[in-house]
């Protein structure tokens, strides 16, 4: 086995090539979001000043606003509307399932340039003012499928006698559903959540075809931003994106794992 | 329980980001401003909240033809819009663009008059002009021997690979034009062609085409030339220490007019003209161009305007620079054809 | 109706209502639109005489129009950038899953794995804009090339192919990773044991073995670079410097600001119908394997 020695060695070499390929753009924006320079990568003293003028930056602090507003209502919409969808999808066949799966898979399969050109000639047609509200349609419209998706993957992995079970002991549909069902089929819609709030948050191509006027989201703004020029703030608000993703999934894989440790 | 608490945590830190923070409206009365990009300063925007109590929603755009996708779409919601000379000659007989109460507009007594009453909004029945200036070339002296006089230079395979274009149609189509020694308002199609060939034998030479970040470009040695406007590659030259320089080419620039108007279905008319008339006062126009390097076609503000930039050449020509220049004008039936070419040139 | 169809209703009424409409009639609309024609300024064409119109197939004309060389080049451009990105995503994370799946100690894998995933929930955006930071003249490879003396002047890689290709592999390349892994991690390790008893070395055990057990996650990792690759174009605009026109911006340009919404739809339709070709490829051979979709 010595050529599989010097194969591993050189596979592990790989692996962190990979990963500081992975993380160095990311780590370098993080370190020059501190550089004093504006125009170039030259080191030229350490500051907080960009991060001070973000924080004072109205337009930011709004476009902030607006993005986990649109990605919280989107959220909660989708999973109102998935987990049922979901729901069903995971019983035996009924004439339109079929149906329903194509439908959900869709959204997700055709390309974000054509949804967005789809959506923005459909409010123009019908004459509905672009705003943070079609946003909001526009994100929920992608998310629903996922949500399906996901919840109903958990689902089919779950053993069906666990609810059998429960119907024999005499729970009803509704008792069944609130104490056997919905705390097993939780993690996925925890999952299914998070996935989606984040696609809504970091969404820029759909986003960028139906916001209307005072609709600008994050990304929105960072990507004016961009095509103006590469500066300093720019590093900051990736490196505090970059923060607040990274602790919060952390935390909510801290948090999925404590319930599958039950 | 520790992460559960940790999750918590950090959702009512999220929720209280959110609800405070300096974003909020105050009084509801809001306006909705479509502008180029750096055309209006931060100060500017907050002085105006400050005295009138309307908050300013600013989105920008860096193209005539943008202007013109958005306010077609009916849906986009604008109060405010900033069209060039030509595409008013286009939105005024769509009907895309509401006629003005000059009542409304006390201040417009300060503008000055030759650039008011133009082909293009005869009266200013819809629009009032809000700043003008060139296009002309900026480039790097020390890079670019000899000095530049004629729009070849962007043309010269000599420098492939560090010219810069702005990404617009009329603009990038009038420096062929012009070198061909036809004005920029060509419509025979046949003549268009030629130039689209020629745009796209240059297009190899194109670092990249930009109508938002060209200043800085330049000032990076990024590009060693750049297309550009005069206000924006102005302001880079003052910065650069006699490095870089701007010029019009002897075929001649262009003369643009920048023009405030009210989209038709605007829904803050009042906040509206609020703003446009706000803009009209002396000592704001004055900060406008303090700020963005752009001439103003206000007449009372020259007095508050520094003086470097009333010196400088690039910002306020002089009469025989000015009468190399020319006004865009609208293509009529020909836009179709001048929309397709370009599409071909940024295809190649 | 069927009962059982009929005690679904309720759990897909909503979900069908919403997605009909907002999704399936915004599409019909536009496909209805690909087949207008584009007014003097933008907008529509209004149509004279609908039974000439469809008889003359002047209807046909944007697809028509579709297929002109100037076209058929930007179609070319994105197919051939899409693949080559696959390709070297494929090149790169197959090593990377192999190690994780199969090689790396067990009490790190969690770690690792999660490592992988974390830049895939992080704004894309943000990810392209790094490498506009890095690659542009004043960025830092040429603070480092030039200021080491390695190079004499800044190489340009801002703006030109090579950029918007690393940015694509960079902002893919979890895709195909995670697939590689998950079908890597379900390898019955026994078999690779009983390839090295029969006498296998190491490369016949994975070429005969190891690569076409894991041919599902490899399908499944193209479908999911390979498809976002053909339609994109954040990345050729930011990194491409507005220059070397892909599929996406072709079809973005035309809605906002070539203002031909027809042409732009018929480009879109064009786009959809090639990825669908494409799964529903997949899903045959999904199917001829016995394997599950997703």
């Amino acid at each position: 086995m010595k050529s599989g020695r010097g194969v591993r060695r050189l596979l592990a070499a790989h692996t962190v090539l990979v990963y500081l390929f992975l993380y160095a753009p990311i780590a370098i924006l993080m370190v020059f979001s501190f550089n004093a320079a504006r125009q170039t990568a030259f080191w030229q003293g350490f500051t907080f000043d960009w991060y001070r003028r973000l924080l004072n930056d109205g337009l930011l602090l709004r476009a902030l606003r607006n993005s986990l507003e649109v990605a919280g209502i989107t959220t909660a919409a989708a999973v109102l509307l998935g987990t049922p969808a979901a729901l069903a999808l995971a019983r035996p066949a009924f004439r339109g399932k079929r149906m329903t799966q194509t439908l959900l898979y869709l959204p997700v399969i055709i390309p974000e340039v054509v949804l967005g050109a789809a959506l923005v000639t459909f409010f123009g047609a019908v004459s509905l003012q672009l705003s943070l509200g079609t946003v909001v349609i526009a994100h929920v419209v992608f998310s629903v499928s996922y949500v399906a998706l996901v919840v109903r993957a958990r689902l089919a992995g779950l053993d069906p006698a666990l609810e059998e079970a429960a119907r024999d002991l005499g729970a009803g549909p509704f008792e069944t559903f609130r104490r056997v069902t919905l705390p097993l089929a939780l993690p996925g819609i925890v999952a299914s959540a998070l996935l989606v709030f984040t696609l809504s948050i970091d969404d820029y191509v759909i986003t960028s075809f139906v916001a209307g006027v005072g609709a600008t989201t994050l990304p929105l703004l960072i990507y004016s931003m961009l095509k103006v020029g590469v500066t300093p703030e720019v590093n900051a608000i990736s490196t505090l994106l970059l923060a607040v993703t990274i602790v919060l999934i952390a935390a909510a894989h801290r948090l999925l794992q404590e319930k599958e440790g039950r | 329980m520790k992460s559960k608490v940790t999750v918590l945590l950090l959702a009512a830190i999220l929720a209280g980001a959110c609800g405070g923070g300096k974003g909020s409206k105050p009084s509801g009365k809001v306006v909705n401003i479509y502008i180029w990009t750096n055309y209006l300063p931060q100060e500017v925007i907050d002085e105006f909240e400050r005295r009138t109590g309307i908050h300013a929603n600013v989105d920008t755009f860096d193209s005539n033809e943008a202007v013109l996708a958005k306010l077609q779409s009916g849906v986009a919601g604008y109060d405010v819009a900033v069209p060039s000379d030509y595409m008013l000659k286009i939105l005024i007989p769509q009907g895309l663009v509401q006629s003005l109460d000059h009542g409304r507009l006390p201040h417009l007594k300060n503008l000055d008059p030759r650039f008011l009453n133009q082909k293009y909004d005869p009266g200013n029945g819809h629009s009032v002009p809000y700043l003008w200036g060139t296009t002309g070339i900026g480039y790097d002296q020390r890079k670019v021997q000899p000095s530049v006089d004629s729009w070849a230079a962007v043309f010269d395979p000599r420098h492939a690979g560090r010219i810069l274009m702005l990404d617009d149609q009329r603009e990038v189509f009038g420096a062929a034009l012009r070198l061909m020694g036809r004005s920029i308002n060509e419509r025979d199609p046949a003549i268009l062609r030629q130039a689209a060939e020629r745009l796209k034998k240059q297009k190899p030479l194109v670092r990249t085409y930009n109508s938002s970040d060209f200043a800085n470009l330049l000032a990076a040695g990024d590009v060693d030339l750049s297309q550009g406007y005069n206000g924006e590659l102005a302001e880079a030259v003052s910065h650069s220490s006699g490095r870089l320089t701007y010029v019009i080419p002897k075929e001649g620039g262009t003369l643009w007019i920048d023009n405030l108007a009210i989209p038709k279905g605007a829904r803050n008319v009042d906040a509206a003209y609020a703003f446009l008339d706000f803009v009209m006062l002396p000592e704001i126009a004055a900060k406008i161009v303090n700020h963005v390097h752009y001439a103003c076609a206000n007449q009372a503000a020259l007095p508050l305007i520094d003086a470097k930039i009333k010196a400088d050449p690039a910002i306020y020509p002089s009469q025989e620079i000015l009468n190399r220049c020319e006004l865009i004008e609208d293509l009529g039936e020909t836009t179709q054809l001048l929309d397709q070419l370009w599409t071909e040139v940024k295809a190649q | 109706m069927t009962r059982k169809t009929r005690r679904a209703l309720p759990f897909l009424l909503p979900t069908w209502l919403a997605l009909g409409l907002f999704f399936l009639v915004p599409l019909l609309l536009m496909l209805g639109i690909s087949f207008a024609q584009r007014g003097i300024y933008g907008g529509l064409q209004p149509i004279q005489h609908l039974g000439n119109y469809l008889r003359s197939g002047a209807f046909l004309a944007n697809y028509a129009r579709s297929f002109d060389g100037i076209f058929l080049k930007i179609a070319w451009r994105s197919l051939w950038m899409a693949v080559a990105t696959t390709g070297l995503c494929i090149v790169v994370s197959f090593p990377i899953a192999y190690y994780l799946a199969l090689l790396a100690p067990r009490r790190w894998k969690g770690l690792l794995l999660g490592l992988v995933v974390i830049p895939f929930w992080t704004s894309f955006l943000i990810r392209t804009y790094a490498w506009m930071f890095i690659l542009r003249t004043e960025g830092l490879l040429n603070l480092v090339l030039v200021g080491s003396g390695f190079l004499r002047h800044p190489v340009e890689l801002l703006y030109t192919q090579t950029a918007v290709m690393i940015g694509l592999v960079y902002g893919e390349l979890p895709f195909m990773i995670l697939p590689l892994y998950a079908s890597l991690e379900k390898l019955d390790r026994s078999l690779l044991e009983a390839g090295s008893d029969l006498g296998a070395n190491t490369f016949q055990t994975f070429k005969r073995v190891t690569f076409p057990l894991t041919l599902p996650g490899l399908a499944a990792g193209i479908v999911l670079v390979f498809i976002p690759s053909l339609g994109q174009f954040v990345v050729s605009d930011l990194l491409g410097g507005a220059r070397s026109m892909l599929f996406g911006n072709l079809i973005q340009n035309q809605f906002a600001v070539a203002r031909n919404q027809p042409f732009g739809a018929a480009l879109a339709f064009e786009l959809t119908a090639a990825v669908l070709l494409l799964l529903l490829g997949y899903a045959a051979l999904a199917r001829r394997r016995g394997e599950d979709l997703l």
